[in-house]
């Protein structure tokens, strides 16, 4: 088993090397410093995302609101600033819909016990809607001047870091602690390796779920803050696109099973710097937009069926019947 | 033609290493109604599955006519004639009685219309009085079984098995139901039944076969046999099988009473349930399968959901307790370890240190926000030493270890969380021969210890054992209790089976 999943590990990192080589060779105006940061730039906030997907797979569940998250948020922050409310009131306001949005998502999850996939597919479009709906005057919200200095989150650097990567890596290093070095974490990855066991030894179960769906929406409005910060905007109808692919895509990829409790932020990184690396490369090609979505949903594809052999869950094995 | 429709001849089929069934002989007359009775695991089930193609032997022969057969799927055990009719049926809840009669061998094209009217000439013909446009799902247990045995019928069965028919159903059910057997014994259908209630078997059947340890004990015609005798041939078990051979000689006395509980109910399967439990003895908990003794103690627990609670008092140390969830019963003291390890025992990606440090944090977390990979190395350690754990180290997985080992781990996970009431459910089920001898010095052990100890088993020897006072639960409650001295297995056996 752990021979497995190191191999999946492994052998993903050795495609990202090999794809990177052939994309630095032979791809014209790839192996550039300002397609290198662009790169990284558009891998950073992906791998945000990642992290927070990370969060909930490992405790065997699934956040497709992330990019609602994402979004919502993050709009309504600009779009207060250019009402006229100063930027730490907007922020606070933000935070406060990212977490009230966290918790309607966990209790639906951990109490009402709705799966995790229909809940968010619903609160996603419904937080969605409600941001398009009665939030935003324009489907694009546009920086004003109030958030002046901001936009160093997303375009600013340190030591010629660009500053998302400086997030990501923060981030990483967070999520990493918490779910390696706390009782939290030790609680998530049982939760994910089976919930009846954690919830028979005492795990409070239902609060962990409820803080890993908060976490996650947090994360994701992180990575929203992120992205209006480095193009100076936030498009709201990105939660239209198809972007939470994507984010599965890393986490998968990445080799952290959707049967839980298994990973860790590591396999976000990889599953990031591959996912990230080819992207780029089929932009540079000019590829169309229905080629790109064909080639990911063929990777995607190998990647779940992959999952599922390297990974498999017990369910059938743990029949034992009746003699 | 022969005189048996069906026969088997040292009919074995091995489950992992064990004998569900070894070398059992069994012969179904033509026409007749064959009884199977036997303990839980006496290879029952197993037997019928044979019959039925759901299970396929290991060795042995089957004879279907007198010719040689062995059905591997129910669908070829159905082209021979052999219908079985399962506890759980198999109809379709959501369509029509006409439609589940028919399923699977529907035309291209099926007018409704036609269908009807063939089910209801059919349904009459056998004097059956069920609806065919009913949805099945509405229907009560004794129509729904009817539909089942019409469909066994219409599949021209000459053999239809029953596993537990009557368990459903209420008494004029039963009696209904008892007349349409012999309605189609004299169709020529030859029937095969299980049943743990002996009277019915008594009742019922021309011939009656006892199993035991998965071996044929005796077969003989219905006439010859009386309660005493079928209970005698149950249980009546070769004592040089010195593991569970030896009996209690002394029994420990009753400490304080740690846990009573009155009146629980939880339909269908606990029934107004009262019980005592008291520290510093071994309180052994037997029933069959279905008596409820499992869910008692769940409910005790807080691990089976609150939904599903229907009232009753649980007084624990004095003190009425209601746990909704298992997290503060375990702060409480109970330690429930459950019959089922691998649903709800072990996490099996982690190491053995791993499991027995999450009870640890689970039960004690204050000051371990923050993990100690030193303090788990310990714990693995201390309890691998002492419960003698075999592995390549704390670092291997439990999805890795032998039975009786991740047993093992799953019981080190509840004592390091020092609880006071400790529920075995079904302690040694699936444990090799050794563990199982070092999982009874545990229990012993603990009880010496002054903990208050329970042990559900549905293993007559391993209750007698262990247990200095057995409670006999039946149809969801307690309704027998007795000392070490005075238990025999005769005696328990009597009153667990009605």
């Amino acid at each position: 088993m752990k021979l497995g999943r190191l191999s999946q590990q492994g052998i993903v990192f050795a495609i990202f090397i090999a794809m990177f080589a052939g994309f630095a060779i032979f791809l014209h105006g790839f192996a550039t410093t300002d397609n290198m940061l662009a790169l990284l730039q558009n891998v950073a906030v992906l791998g945000i995302l990642g992290l927070g997907m990370a969060l909930v797979v490992i405790g065997r569940g699934v956040d497709l609101s992330l990019i609602a998250t994402l979004a919502v948020p993050p709009g309504l922050v600009l779009q207060m600033v250019q009402d006229g409310s100063s930027l730490p009131v907007a922020l606070a306001t933000a935070l406060l819909l990212t977490v009230a949005f966290g918790l309607v998502n966990g209790w639906l999850i951990a109490y009402a016990e709705v799966p995790a996939l229909f809940t968010t597919l619903a609160t996603g479009l419904f937080l969605a809607g409600f941001g398009q709906a009665l939030l935003f005057k324009l489907d694009v919200v546009q920086w004003s001047a109030g958030l002046d200095g901001f936009e160093k989150l997303g375009q600013g650097a340190v030591l010629g870091i660009p500053m998302p990567i400086i997030v990501f890596a923060i981030t990483c290093v967070i999520v990493a602690g918490l779910l390696t070095r706390t009782r939290i974490g030790a609680y998530v990855y049982a939760i994910g390796d089976n919930p009846n066991a954690a919830r028979a030894t005492g795990v409070p179960t239902r609060p962990v779920i409820v803080l890993e769906y908060v976490l996650a929406a947090l994360i994701g409005c992180l990575a929203g803050l992120v992205m209006a910060a480095s193009v100076n905007s936030m498009p709201t109808r990105i939660y239209n696109s198809t972007w939470i692919y994507d984010v599965i895509l890393v986490v998968v990829l990445g080799g952290i099973g959707l049967s839980g409790g298994r990973g860790g932020v590591v396999n976000v990184v990889i599953g990031t710097l591959l996912i990230g690396t080819l992207l780029n490369g089929m932009t540079i090609m000019d590829m169309s937009y229905s080629a790109q979505n064909l080639i990911k949903g063929v990777v995607l594809l190998a990647a779940v069926i992959a999952d599922s052999f390297l990974n498999p869950r017990n369910e059938e094995t743990a029949q034992q019947g009746d003699i | 033609m022969s005189e048996n429709i069906l026969e088997l001849r040292k009919a074995t089929k091995v489950y992992g290493g064990a004998p569900a069934i070894d070398e059992v002989d069994f012969e179904l007359r033509r026409g007749e109604i064959h009884a199977l009775v036997g303990e839980n695991g006496a290879g029952k089930s197993t037997l019928t599955k044979v019959m039925a193609g759901v299970v396929n032997l290991t060795s042995g022969q089957m004879f279907v006519d007198g010719r040689e057969a062995e059905p591997r799927t129910p669908l070829e055990a159905r082209h021979l004639g052999i219908a079985m009719v399962f506890q759980e049926n198999s109809l379709v809840p959501t369509m029509t009685v006409a439609q589940n009669l028919f399923l699977g061998q529907e035309a291209f094209y099926n007018r409704l219309r036609g269908i009807y009217i063939a089910a209801q000439q059919f349904l009459q013909s056998l004097n059956f009085d069920v609806t065919p446009t009913a949805t099945v799902g509405l229907l009560g247990a004794a129509k729904k079984q009817m539909v089942e045995i019409a469909r066994a019928v219409l599949h021209k069965a000459k053999v239809i098995i029953f596993d537990e028919p009557t368990a459903s159903l209420t008494p004029e059910e039963k009696k209904y139901f008892f007349d349409l057997v012999r309605d189609l014994k004299k169709r020529g259908v030859s029937i095969v039944f299980i049943s743990h209630a002996l009277e019915e078997a008594l009742q019922l059947a021309d011939r009656i076969t006892v199993l035991r340890d998965g071996k044929h004990v005796v077969t003989d015609n219905a006439a010859n046999f009386d309660r005493a005798r079928i209970v005698q041939a149950m249980v009546g078990r070769d004592l040089s099988n010195t593991l569970y051979g030896k009996r209690k000689s002394t029994s420990r006395p009753a400490g304080e009473r740690v846990l009573t509980v009155q009146n629980l109910k939880l339909a269908p399967m606990v029934k107004n349930n009262s019980l005592s439990i008291f520290a510093g003895q071994i309180t052994g908990v037997f029933g069959l399968v279905g008596a409820g003794r499992t869910e008692t103690f769940k409910i005790v627990s807080g691990v089976l959901k609150r939904d599903f609670f229907h009232g009753g008092e649980i007084i624990l140390h004095g003190r009425p307790v209601r746990y909704l969830v298992p997290a503060p019963a375990v702060k409480a003291g109970i330690a429930y370890i459950t019959e089922d390890r691998k649903v709800e025992g072990f996490f099996e990606t982690m190491s053995i240190a791993r499991n027995i440090y999450l009870g640890l944090l689970a039960k004690f977390p204050r000051g371990r926000f923050l993990l100690s990979g030193r303090e788990a190395e310990k714990a693995g350690q201390d309890w691998i030493s002492k419960l003698n754990v075999r592995s390549i180290g704390g670092k291997a997985k439990v999805v890795e270890l032998s039975g009786g080992n991740q047993q093992k781990v799953v019981i080190a996970k509840s004592l390091t969380q020092e609880p006071d009431l400790i529920i075995f459910d079904e302690p040694t089920r699936g444990v090799d021969v050794g563990a199982i001898v070092e999982i009874h010095e545990l229990i012993n052990r603990l009880a010496d210890e002054g903990k208050a100890v329970v042990v559900i088993s549905s293993y007559l020897p391993e209750v007698m054992a262990l247990s200095d006072r057995i409670l006999v639960s039946r149809m969801g409650k307690v309704v027998e209790e007795y000392s070490a001295a005075e238990a025999t297995e005769e005696k328990i056996m009597y009153a667990a089976i009605h």
